[in-house]
């Protein structure tokens, strides 16, 4: 499985950053080989408008099987994201990456 | 970066002149330095009328582009005026010139320019701002350069300068100011909200417009309270707001009475809560409650 994290940082410490479309970093964790990849969003994050859906294009590109995120995408990405088969795990923005793993793997997060 | 002690307060109405800017200032007053100040309602920002902030640190900000044609190389063509749907680019003393105003930034003049004359180039939108308030708190607040518009990531700026210097400080709270109707800007003034405080009025729209904005909310899963303000002014409106907000559990903050002394304070540069009146009591009770909401878990 691959996981999608929304990240204010790029290491497992860092904390859930609660904005999707401006998030600072994608970091995805590939459960298989155990190998963090972080890609910098900054290019997302400086557009004045549409950066919910640039960003709901760049997981199209990456296609993880799962995002946690924090407030979750607005209502034009998360129409775009219908179409990707990927689950999205939301309220995860008061914790770190590490924890927020770990709750999904618990299966206390919330699926929306 | 822990963030856990920092409350998060929004406050939204939807509609334009229901109070939200007199409200939110007046409990920036009482929140007094135990806040940071975020004024995200950009385009007609006007809260430092009654916070009299002193625009201490002045930074530039760029959102967007603007098209800029290299006149040595134009070879005069005309095609970049033709394909332009903004009417952005007259032609002027033989000279095509790029309209900064009408320019929207899309970039198809460049696409098409057979000399490649044209680059696109960052726009500076506007300025931000970080001063201390008359009550001692820090605000972060911008103002637009003229024909410049307010953005998700001009939101997201003053909301995370603001979020950085509440860290930084120890503060409890951050009261933003929203933006008007449920667009890109609110949205961005949302992330990371622990709590939004609805304002609105009885009238028709007053009530559109809470639904609307209320539905953004909800996507976001952020609790919310509302105050009525004016409510006296047509009871039945006013009754059908309570029932909105009884079906949708939006906490039911207070009633607030038409009253002049939101015009006098205003005139006075001041906010209700610096005037004598019974208004400064409830506005204070409200400050009390929502207070009570952030603490209480659920």
């Amino acid at each position: 499985m691959k996981i999608a994290l929304t990240a204010s940082g790029k290491t497992w410490d860092s904390m859930i950053d609660p904005r999707f479309g401006r998030t600072e970093f994608i970091v995805i964790y590939d459960e298989e080989t155990q190998q963090l990849t972080v890609i910098d969003n900054s290019e997302v994050k400086n557009e004045a408008h549409g950066a919910g859906t640039a960003t709901a294009q760049k997981l199209y590109d990456l296609k993880p099987d799962v995002l946690i995120t924090g407030n979750g995408p607005g209502g034009t990405a998360s129409q775009a994201l219908k179409h990707l088969n990927m689950k999205i795990f939301v309220d995860a923005h008061e914790l770190t990456l590490k924890q927020a793993y770990e709750q999904y793997k618990s299966g206390n997060l919330k699926e929306i | 970066m822990q963030s856990n002690n920092i409350h998060e307060i929004v406050v939204l109405s939807g509609k334009g002149g229901t109070g939200k800017t007199s409200l939110t200032a007046s409990l920036a007053v009482l929140a007094g330095n135990d806040a940071v100040i975020a004024d995200c309602d950009v385009d007609a920002a006007n809260m430092h009328l009654l916070l009299r902030p002193d625009f201490g640190e002045t930074f530039e900000f760029y959102s967007g582009e603007l098209a800029v044609i290299n006149q040595d190389l134009c070879n005069q063509c005309g095609t970049c005026a033709e394909v332009c749907r903004f009417h952005a680019i007259p032609q002027d003393k033989n000279q095509y010139q790029i309209n900064a105003l009408d320019c929207e930034g899309c970039g198809y003049c460049e696409k098409v320019c057979p000399t490649h004359a044209i680059t696109m180039q960052e726009r500076r939108s506007g300025s931000v701002y970080i001063s201390k308030t008359k009550v001692g708190s820090t605000m972060v607040h911008a103002r637009l350069d003229i024909a410049a518009e307010n953005s998700g990531k001009l939101v997201a700026k003053v909301k995370n300068d603001a979020k950085a210097i509440a860290l930084a400080g120890n503060k409890h709270f951050i009261i933003v100011d929203g933006s008007p109707g449920i667009g890109c800007p609110v949205v961005s003034s949302l992330a990371g909200a622990n709590y939004v405080i609805l304002v609105t009025e009885p009238t028709m729209s007053g009530l559109h417009d809470l639904k609307r904005v209320h539905a953004v909310i909800e996507r976001f899963r952020i609790k919310s309270g509302c105050i009525i303000n004016k409510y006296d002014l047509n009871k039945e409106q006013t009754a059908e707001i309570k029932c909105f907000l009884r079906e949708e559990q939006i906490d039911h903050l207070a009633d607030i009475p038409y009253d002049s002394i939101f015009s006098e304070a205003m005139i006075e540069e001041k906010t209700i809560v610096e005037i004598e009146s019974p208004l400064k009591q409830l506005v204070g009770s409200i400050w009390e409650k929502v207070k009570e909401q952030l603490t209480r878990k659920n």
